[in-house]
């Protein structure tokens, strides 16, 4: 009734079912005054007053606050006591249009308001408040719902987000090219060297149940992580035979320690990929875990081509949104696979994990990892 | 005729040993005159030992089977037949799309020994045919023509710009173009307008920027500048030459049919590869 035909912020007009409401409370009110209160009138004149003035009050709130607030939310006392001023004034209307509908004659304003009018205009403005109350908390309701609305579409993004990063990271974690490239070696080995080739399937098994493992846990521990990049690590290993040498260090009292899947995997496979793959004479990757004062270090140290000479930033670079920006403005490098490191970490561990790349001395890259661990 | 001799390039030595393994007996006639593990090696063992066919991985270190393929258009002597070239390439799907449009000898990693023998038995048709054998070097270059637009876009493709700090990166924004060179002389910073700039020369680690006045280096590669210029204005004519189109006077073939440019103003030619001839071919 009180959205008739003036917008409200958030909410569409439906004027049928303001008009339905409107006559639903306006019949009520009729058949209170005709059986409760008992005005000597028949129920069919009570109704068609009781509805104009309803209709003209409606009118008159709905008018004043599209008025003062147009379609922001109204003030809630501000609102009732627009309810409560505009019952006699729309009531003063109503009976007027009622009576010329009827042929009564009007009186004259002072011989209008008699006792009994009395009585009916602090009745309107009882029931135009109640109607104020009423409709107050149903947009109230309506707001709350629209409020849980958005926040299970929130979710459901959030969700779906969820998803996509797990499926990326499964991408990520078994690519295509390592996979054919590992079986096309399985396969000469086969005729080769079936020893060897048993042992290269073992690995590849190894690597591929601890890949599926863990991209679908998001919490796992370091040696299940190293387990990882030893089955991977002796895969390549057996591929580029006197090219790859490797070592991989987890002291004893760290293997337990919980941490994010895959955060160490993209280093190293970066490791392989950029640095020892693309060198002629090949090299050594190191890759160790270290605690000290509650931060987890984990190193991995190549000795391969190196950081880029554009690479302009060997200073660390904190797992900080502002800083990222940086270095994307920065333009002449772009490690959008760090970024994707950098930003996984942030959103794990906040900004005072980092990883950071700096040049080997006296040859390739070492990329370091520290997160904060409490406890 | 002689024994047919093959050089396999190959840096995972069980995927060459079982190259050589299919090949001895889809082939026993051939002689495996060499495996390398590199692309460095591989052209200087092809120049050495000038095979018949030459089995090309494309992801090497050092240099891209397609590199190796183009420095050997390049460095061939004239009065040998160029090889056949099988490319070797594993699992990419951009690749072997432009394989098949460049219609070039390719076997898949892992190797199939029906593949594998389809194109022995291609080959052995081909070698038989000596007329077919004379015209190896510009099918080649044809080929590599299809397969380099700018250079290098199979294999290590971006092996210098995408390294550790630039995970597979370069693609989505070397689009931006240099407009100004920055060369470090003494303590200086010198700006070269990129239009003042004559001609590109690479070296091993460096790229000599060559203006009217004087020449500068910068320490980037090729491979890495190349993105960052204006195709249309900068013309690759050698592998290791770029050269500002706007600046060229002429084309001049000697007689032993090498193409060179003479820039307007200036003395020195520039060595044009067979592989980018094509360039100054008249309208």
């Amino acid at each position: 009734m009180l959205t008739l035909i003036f917008p409200r912020a958030g909410h569409k007009i439906n004027l049928l079912r303001s008009v339905a409401i409107l006559i639903f409370v306006n019949t009520l009110i009729a058949v209170f005054l005709t059986y409760v209160v008992s005005i000597n009138a028949p129920f069919q004149t009570i109704w068609v007053f009781s509805i104009i003035i309803g209709t003209c009050i409606s009118i008159l709130i709905d008018g004043l606050r599209w008025l003062i607030w147009r379609t922001n939310k109204p003030n809630r006392l501000a609102f009732l006591l627009v309810c409560a001023a505009a019952a006699p004034v729309g009531y003063y209307i109503g009976v007027t249009i009622s009576m010329l509908i009827y042929g009564i004659p009007i009186p004259n304003l002072g011989g209008f308001i008699t006792r009994s009018d009395r009585a009916m205009v602090i009745m309107s403005v009882f029931f135009s408040l109640i109607s104020g109350v009423f409709f107050w908390n149903q947009s109230k309701l309506a707001e709350f719902k629209a409020e849980a609305e958005k926040e299970k579409a929130r979710h459901a993004a959030i969700e779906r987000q969820a998803i996509q990063a797990e499926l990326q990271l499964l991408q990520a974690q078994i690519e295509p090219h390592m996979l054919f490239n590992t079986l096309a070696n399985l396969q000469g080995l086969i005729a080769i060297d079936t020893e060897r080739a048993q042992y290269m399937l073992e690995q590849l098994i190894l690597y591929l149940r601890a890949s599926l493992s863990s991209s679908r846990t998001d919490k796992t521990t370091l040696k299940q992580e190293f387990a990882l990049m030893h089955a991977y690590l002796e895969l390549l290993a057996i591929r580029m035979g006197k090219r790859l040498t490797y070592q991989i260090d987890l002291p004893k009292e760290l293997q337990s320690l919980q941490v994010a899947p895959m955060l160490l995997q993209p280093l190293v496979e970066n490791a392989i990929k950029h640095g020892v793959e693309p060198k002629m004479e090949g090299g050594h990757i190191h890759v160790s875990a270290t605690m000290d004062n509650h931060v987890l270090h984990l190193k991995v140290i190549d000795t391969g081509m190196g950081l880029p000479s554009n690479y302009k930033d060997p200073i660390a670079i904190q797992a900080q949104v502002n800083e990222l920006q940086n270095d994307s403005v920065d333009g002449n490098i772009q490690h959008v696979g760090n970024e994707n490191i950098r930003d996984r970490l942030f959103a794990l561990y906040g900004a005072s994990a980092s990883l950071t790349l700096s040049p080997n001395q006296p040859e390739g890259a070492i990329a370091h990892l520290t997160i904060p661990l409490q406890g | 005729m002689a024994q047919l001799r093959a050089l396999i390039a190959e840096d995972e030595t069980i995927l060459s040993l079982t190259l050589i393994k299919h090949l001895e007996k889809l082939w026993p006639e051939l002689r495996i005159c060499g495996v390398v593990e590199n692309g460095v090696a591989a052209v200087q063992e092809a120049l050495a030992q000038l095979p018949d066919i030459l089995f090309l991985d494309i992801k090497m270190p050092g240099k891209t089977g397609l590199e190796v393929a183009q420095e050997l258009a390049e460095e061939w002597p004239d009065d040998k037949p160029f090889p056949l070239i099988v490319f070797v390439t594993a699992y990419d799907d951009y690749a072997i799309d432009a394989f098949e449009h460049a219609a070039s000898d390719y076997v898949l990693k892992p190797v199939s020994e029906e593949r594998l023998s389809k194109t022995v038995k291609r080959f052995q048709t081909r070698l038989d045919d000596g007329q077919e054998r004379s015209g190896e070097l510009e099918r080649v270059v044809a080929q590599l023509r299809n397969l380099m637009p700018g250079v290098g876009t199979l294999g290590y493709a971006n092996q210098a710009g995408v390294t550790q700090a630039s995970v597979a990166s370069g693609d989505a924004k070397t689009t931006e173009k240099l407009t100004i060179i920055r060369a470090a002389v003494g303590n200086q910073i010198r700006m070269i307008r990129i239009d003042d700039v004559l001609c590109f020369e690479a070296t091993d680690k460096y790229i000599n920027v060559v203006t009217a006045e004087h020449s500068s280096l910068i320490r980037v590669s090729l491979r890495e500048l190349l993105p960052q210029l204006d195709s249309n204005q900068f013309w690759q004519i050698h592998r290791s030459t770029v050269v500002n189109s706007q600046c060229i006077h002429s084309a001049h073939r000697d007689e032993s049919g090498k193409l060179s440019l003479k820039l307007i103003d200036r003395d020195e030619k520039l060595a044009v590869s067979r592989v980018y001839a094509h360039l100054f071919r008249q309208m």
